[in-house]
């Protein structure tokens, strides 16, 4: 079994790769990914967002049966260290992270709804980031993604 | 205050320092260069500084970071009496020396001194006295521990002192070489100059300055700090925002195993007689190993695979004869319902342990002309940190291994070496960043599961996780807690008498037993964290009585963030408010009223009243309808903070819309770290204010997961501002004490929204 990640085929150990396993698993344990974190297992907390074909996918509850061909994206390849994703701008803008377990799956979360949606509402972003942050830093997250909402409405209009 | 200069005198190669007592906690904490190993080309000045030979600052990191910017506030230190930019300081993991032990969270736990009894121009020598005790016993014992929100305290004067005194041996290095005198020299970004042309950089004399003596050492006026008080970026932000920042559960050493586990489902049980044929029998598990009690922890089964999938698959497939804790089922309901009638008779009594007393209560209450006795319930609650516990260890060779998120590296050294059954030398503990800890990592169960698992993979590293469900079911909980409070009143409706009486588990002889126990001793000793936020409180009552009885449920309970303070504050902060109420009072001018020798707590109170727009102020403002405002105030760890809520009720649910905080914190190193932990830590209050709720029914926690035990989300976060006092006062606490007035003053909304008081927490 083989899965596209970040653009890449990367082949499974075949005694390992079972089809109900959690994507999360194959990413964590078997491809070395470890940006994207278990933090519930039950798809309540969204530590383990990922992109499906641009969606955002809660990955401990996405068995790798349901994602083979499919594009998947992770935390790794949300932007580079030359070219960050907006979000990554903004986040370190407003300095968002406190512990940061939490922020790989917020920013894909936020990722996927700023693609969809290049001018969220307050509303929108309550319903697409409904990811868990213990340590509480959703003010700056809302402010981080309607900052890289606007900086990406504003690139396009000058290219 | 004076801040005053420290003078240090014969400092010697190895950094002696003679300061007067009182001022700093005794005790050599500079350190010598034997405990900071150098490769080629850096250059250790004292036990916390090296310098690289292009000129790069290191500086030995003695605490955690769990998000709370404690690696970016101790390098701004550093950087400050160095005067090197912010980004030329690196950061290097401390060893397990005890000149990197916390002696402030020891001297903020120990002895109960009120706080006012503290104050400059009220300490007697006594107490001056009892407190440098404390200071050298903590200082010798070195417990190197992240909590207690003491780490910029312990650092303020350590750190500080560290970078002055390196800075001083490297301008003496240049002095030597360009034969001027010290004086003379100035420094702009790690660069020595004099005004006649000569010029270094610190890499170009560190090789000199470990060779030449500091001489007299001062620290920086506050009037010539440049980045003390400024807001700096974090140094952790970067690699918390592209997947690369390494916590415990990212380490991966080569040839990692996995594991899995589950605790007996009834907290303090074990496993009885299992069978290990089905989990063996799947692919991908390797071994099943039985875990005893470690550390506090319940007995356990764990499996070893080789993903954590394949190991959580085995651990679903054993099955398992679970023991019952042989004094049998814990039941929560019954335990806080003991509580109550414990806290009732001891209120009746006059039975407790008082921790504070002055007047006489019982006079007082006698000639009163009112008489108020209210009685408030807080429930057992658990961390949830989002990183569930976790732990990697490898045994090789005679070496172990340990990667740990941890608050106690030193302990989790001293339990990895006795369950591999080796000398702590052989350990080498290696602190990871901390998904939250919440003083849930203060413990370090995991690590003795860990090592032992480890024990049976053959010098394989294997990273052990537990589940959400273990983490949560398997916690050491915040104590549930029961107060009766009691106030006589006078003719105006001011107390003159107030009687505390409150009952709940001591958590901190339970907490030296399982993960200090060389320190434990065989009878309790009081626990300040009983009564803290009660006995310390600052309201000019007449005549005070506060009392606790500590009892021993069999809970397994622990540190949770703010302490006693995350109950007491609800306590003492809604029976202030139904004081003014009955009193006909507005909550604001009554505190007021009673804080007239409190000027640190009304001018904290003052500026959050204005700064929302509270009646009666400046910018008094009303609130759209449907909407109330509710306020606390409480002191905590050295800072004082006030809250002002607006609340409205959703479907019959409190909605928390804003939250106004004032907080006085004494200096501050990096407001905007200060304001954004104040922010997390009302959102921490509030998830546990408005849902938080463990119960335990025949011996099992009932909630297990995130939809049992919600949180706050983006969706329900308040919009919150922060406003700091101006403060020249030494730096105190700050990650914990946003969390304390949340319950409170959401309880006061709801009563001006419905008329009822909520006296039992959660308040839903």
């Amino acid at each position: 079994m083989e899965l596209l990640v970040n653009g890449e085929v990367r082949p499974l150990p075949a005694a390992l790769a079972d089809p109900a396993m959690p994507l999360l698993w194959a990413l964590r344990d078997l491809l070395g990914l470890t940006g994207t974190k278990f933090g519930c297992g039950v798809a309540a907390c969204g530590a383990c967002t990922v992109h499906v074909e641009g969606r955002a996918v809660r990955s401990c509850v996405t068995p790798i049966s349901a994602v083979v061909g499919k594009r998947i994206g992770t935390i790794e390849a949300l932007g580079s260290a030359e070219r960050p994703h907006p979000l990554q701008r903004a986040w370190l803008l407003h300095q968002v992270p406190q512990c940061g377990y939490c922020q790989s799956g917020m920013l894909m979360a936020a990722a996927a709804l700023i693609a969809a949606n290049p001018r969220p509402s307050d509303a929108d972003i309550d319903a697409a980031v409904t990811n868990i942050c213990r340590c509480g830093t959703y003010p700056r997250i809302r402010a981080a993604i309607h900052a890289a909402a606007a900086a990406l409405r504003v690139v396009p209009a000058r290219a | 205050m004076k801040r005053r200069a420290l003078l240090l005198s014969g400092v010697g190669a190895a950094g002696a320092l003679v300061v007067g007592w009182g001022l700093l906690p005794p005790g050599d904490r500079l350190g010598g260069t034997d405990v900071l190993p150098v490769v080629d080309g850096e250059f250790a000045l004292n036990g916390w500084i090296k310098i690289t030979d292009d000129g790069t600052v290191l500086l030995a990191m003695n605490r955690s970071e769990m998000g709370q910017g404690v690696h970016t506030a101790l390098a701004m230190l550093a950087a400050e009496e160095l005067d090197v930019p912010l980004e030329r300081v690196r950061l290097i993991a401390a060893g397990p020396e005890r000149l990197y032990g916390n002696v402030a969270m020891v001297m903020g736990n120990l002895p109960f001194i009120h706080p006012r009894d503290r104050e400059p121009g009220r300490t007697t020598d006594g107490i001056r006295a009892v407190r440098w005790v404390v200071a050298k016993v903590a200082s010798e014992l070195g417990i190197n521990v992240t909590g207690g929100s003491s780490s910029v305290v312990d650092a303020w004067e350590t750190i500080r002192l560290a970078a002055a005194t390196a800075r001083a041996r490297l301008l003496g290095a240049a002095s030597l070489a360009w034969k001027l005198p010290a004086s003379e020299l100035t420094v702009e970004a790690g660069v020595v100059s004099h005004p006649s042309g000569p010029s270094a950089h610190y890499g170009q004399l560190a090789s000199t300055a470990m060779a030449t003596p500091s001489g007299e050492v001062r620290l920086k006026p506050p009037d010539a700090w440049k980045l003390i008080g400024q807001p700096a970026d974090r140094l952790d932000v970067p690699a918390k925002i592209d997947g690369s920042a390494i916590f415990g559960v990212d380490v991966r050493p080569p040839g990692l195993l996995f594991a899995a586990l589950r605790h007996g489902p009834m907290l303090g049980g074990s496993p009885g007689a299992v069978d290990v044929a089905p989990a063996l029998a799947l692919p991908g598990v390797v071994r099943v190993v039985r875990l005893g009690p470690y550390a506090g922890s319940t007995g356990a089964i764990a499996v070893v695979g080789e993903t954590w999938w394949h190991a959580r698959r085995g651990v679903d497939a054993l099955a398992v004869d679970w023991r019952q804790r042989p004094a049998g089922p814990l039941d929560s309901a019954d335990i806080v319902d003991a509580l109550e009638e414990t806290a009732r008779e001891a209120a009746a009594t006059g039975a407790g342990r008082v921790f504070h007393a002055h007047g006489d209560v019982g006079v007082a209450e006698t000639t009163a002309t009112g008489f108020i006795e209210r009685v408030y319930r807080a429930p057992y609650l658990a961390h949830a940190a989002m990183e569930p516990m976790n732990c990697t260890a490898r045994i090789d060779a005679g070496r172990v291994d340990v990667w740990v998120p941890t608050q106690v590296p030193g302990l989790a050294r001293q339990l990895a070496a006795e369950v591999a059954g080796v000398d702590p030398d052989r350990v080498t503990v290696h602190v990871t960043y901390l998904g939250g800890g919440f003083g849930r990592r203060l413990d370090v169960d995991v690590v003795g599961q860990t090592v032992r698992i480890a024990r049976e993979t053959g010098g394989r590293p294997v990273q052990l996780m537990w589940s959400r469900e273990e983490d949560m079911q398997h916690d050491f909980y915040r104590p549930a807690a029961v107060a009766v409070l009691r106030a006589g009143v006078d003719a105006t409706g001011l107390p003159t008498s107030l009687s505390v009486t409150s009952a709940g588990d001591a958590i901190t002889p339970r907490w030296m037993e399982r993960a200090a126990p060389g320190l434990a001793v065989p009878i309790d000793m009081p626990d300040k964290t009983t009564s803290e936020g009660l006995h310390d409180q600052a309201y000019g009552i007449a005549h005070q009585r506060i009392a606790h009885v500590a009892t021993r449920s069999g809970v397994p309970i622990g540190y949770w963030r703010s302490v006693g303070h995350s109950h007491s504050a609800f306590f003492v902060e809604s029976f202030i408010d139904e004081l003014a109420g009955e009193g006909g009072r507005d909550p604001l001018a009554f505190r007021l009223a009673l804080l007239a020798d409190a000027p640190r707590h009304r001018a904290v109170l003052e500026l959050a009243a204005e700064r929302a727009g509270w009646p009666g102020t400046k910018a008094a403002r009303a609130l759209p309808p449907g909407r109330a405002r509710g306020l606390a105030m409480h002191e905590s760890f050295g800072s004082i903070v006030a809250q002002i809520v607006e609340v409205s009720l959703e479907k019959n649910l409190p909605r928390v819309h804003r939250v106004v905080c004032a907080a006085d914190v004494g200096t501050v190193v990096n407001p905007a770290i200060v304001e954004r932990q104040i922010e997390g830590a009302v959102i921490f209050g509030l998830t546990a204010a408005l849902y938080g709720r463990i119960d335990i029914e025949g011996g099992v926690v009932r909630q297990s997961n995130f939809p049992d035990y919600p949180m706050v989300r983006l969706a329900d976060a308040p919009s919150i501002e922060t406003f700091l006092v101006a403060s020249s006062r030494s730096p105190a606490g700050v990650g914990e004490i946003g969390t304390p007035p949340v319950a409170p003053a959401v309880a006061a909304a709801l009563f001006v929204l419905t008329g009822e008081r909520w006296r039992s927490l959660p308040l839903t």
